[in-house]
């Protein structure tokens, strides 16, 4: 039953990732908080959901390219961690993840050939096909990201039940291994903005102004 | 023709949240813009089933835009459609304004305003609010822009019709987009920072994490997008790495 939801959850969030809303609950943050929540560990949730998201800050679904798909990879990360109660447990989980996130983006790439088939063209098209085309489409997405999360929860959920007790560092290197594969995304982020060279005020700025916050808050 | 009704406006504005729905690589967007213009096409040619289905082939060609500012040449269509514009002129205001609507709302949204907002979010967690705190401060923050933002072009697009270009240019969204990336850059230290000095942070994970972090970010910075891929690969192998350490030792 656990199993269903959460993969009804996982095709729900996909589908803002592209056709309905684009709200922006299929960023990580969010997926990873309301898997976890459905799970009954939130504060796996939001830690899986923060690391992804810290990933997947240079990743949009931007036109025609293929992007790691962000909502079923947290869904899939965030259930298969809280199989265990283990540093390793979020290691796998995000490495799950983000393998994950690329086979969505495969999916996704594979449902806009398949939308291509059926969309009508403009000498056949009428007012009646047009909607049943779309509304497949919508229907085909959702159906896309139930099965990828689906799949993907079972897999990760092996994964990590067999491999976990292998794990050898403890929590807070764990998470410093996650934390200097997202630092790559944040140079990334820094370089698109403009550089370091052109930003280099604001962001030493803004770095004086997260470690003081840390010391206040 | 009739005029547009009111509940049409509103159904074409809503669909406008659904205008993804059947992205393909053939048409791109173009049947997702001919859905969300169905309902007031049907008002506008009311008494006219042929003119009804001209307009329908017309607008299942192929188009893009970024999907905030679809809106933008939906209103501007449904307006043309209402006064009769000729086919020509109709097809030549779609293709003049799918590069820019395109173009303009990848700077200004993906680029610049969701990395902002998620930034923020993520560096409101580190420096200790709780989970649901930053999970809301996001969505509340972001949709008001994302809302305002599709609002905004929807009006202007119905209100100027083929001359929605200068509400465009009036609205300045370049400049808004080279504000909000220096004000990427301050909150991408903030999270560095907060992500440096806060409880379960980087500072807690050793020296030799800390300066493979550093290292990261160096080679994000020179390199930029095309090391996103290897980088996933490389902590995916770390992770399989370690893990056949541990069952080694």
């Amino acid at each position: 039953m656990e199993l269903l939801v959460i993969s009804l959850i996982g095709g729900l969030l996909a589908l803002d990732g592209t056709s309905v809303g684009q709200i922006m609950v299929s960023r990580p943050l969010v997926a990873g908080a309301v898997a976890g929540w459905i799970l009954g560990d939130p504060a796996v949730g939001i830690f899986l959901g923060a690391v992804l998201e810290l990933y997947l800050l240079v990743s949009f679904p931007s036109g025609g390219a293929r992007f790691p798909e962000g909502a079923p990879a947290t869904v899939v990360a965030v259930a298969s961690a809280a199989a265990v109660e283990a540093p390793g447990a979020a290691a796998l989980g995000i490495a799950v993840g983000l393998v994950w996130g690329q086979v969505g983006g495969f999916t996704v790439s594979l449902l806009r050939r398949v939308n291509g088939q059926f969309v009508p063209e403009p000498a056949s098209a009428s007012a009646q096909r047009v909607s049943v085309a779309h509304a497949l489409g919508l229907i085909l997405d959702f159906v896309r990201g139930v099965l990828v999360t689906l799949v993907g929860v079972v897999f990760g959920r092996q994964v990590v039940v067999r491999l976990v007790s292998l794990w050898p560092l403890p929590q807070d290197e764990t998470t410093g291994l996650l934390l200097a594969g997202g630092a790559v995304s944040a140079g990334i982020l820094l370089r698109s903005l403009g550089g370091f060279r052109r930003r280099r005020v604001l962001f030493a700025a803004g770095i004086a102004l997260g470690i003081v916050g840390t010391r206040l808050l | 023709m009739a005029a547009p009704t009111a509940g049409g406006l509103v159904a074409t504005f809503l669909r406008s949240f659904l205008i993804q729905g059947s992205w393909n690589y053939r048409s791109m967007l173009g049947t997702g813009l001919c859905f969300a213009l169905l309902p007031s096409l049907r008002r506008i040619f009311s008494d006219d089933p042929d003119a009804l289905q001209r307009s329908v082939r017309r607008h299942v060609e192929h188009f893009n835009a970024h999907p905030y500012l679809s809106g933008v040449a939906l209103g501007a269509i449904v307006r043309l459609e209402s006064e009769a514009a000729d086919d020509q002129a109709i097809r030549r205001f779609k293709t003049a304004v799918r590069g820019p609507l395109g173009g303009l709302g990848d700077s200004l949204v993906w680029a610049s305003w969701l990395p902002a907002v998620s930034m923020a979010a993520l560096s409101l967690l580190w420096l200790g609010a709780p989970g649901w705190v930053a999970v809301a401060t996001f969505l509340l923050v972001y949709n008001l822009g994302h809302l305002g933002l599709r609002t905004w072009g929807f009006r202007a697009g119905l209100t100027n019709g083929r001359n929605v270009g200068r509400s465009l240019t009036g609205a300045n969204l370049a400049l808004w987009t080279e504000r909000l990336r220096a004000v990427d850059a301050l909150f991408l230290g903030a999270l560095a920072g907060a992500v440096l000095g806060g409880d379960g942070g980087l500072a807690d994970s050793g020296l030799a994490w800390a300066g493979l972090a550093l290292v990261g970010f160096v080679a994000g910075t020179v390199t930029g997008h095309r090391l996103w891929r290897p980088t996933a690969v490389a902590v995916v192998g770390l992770v399989a790495l370690l893990t056949a350490w541990g069952w080694a030792s």
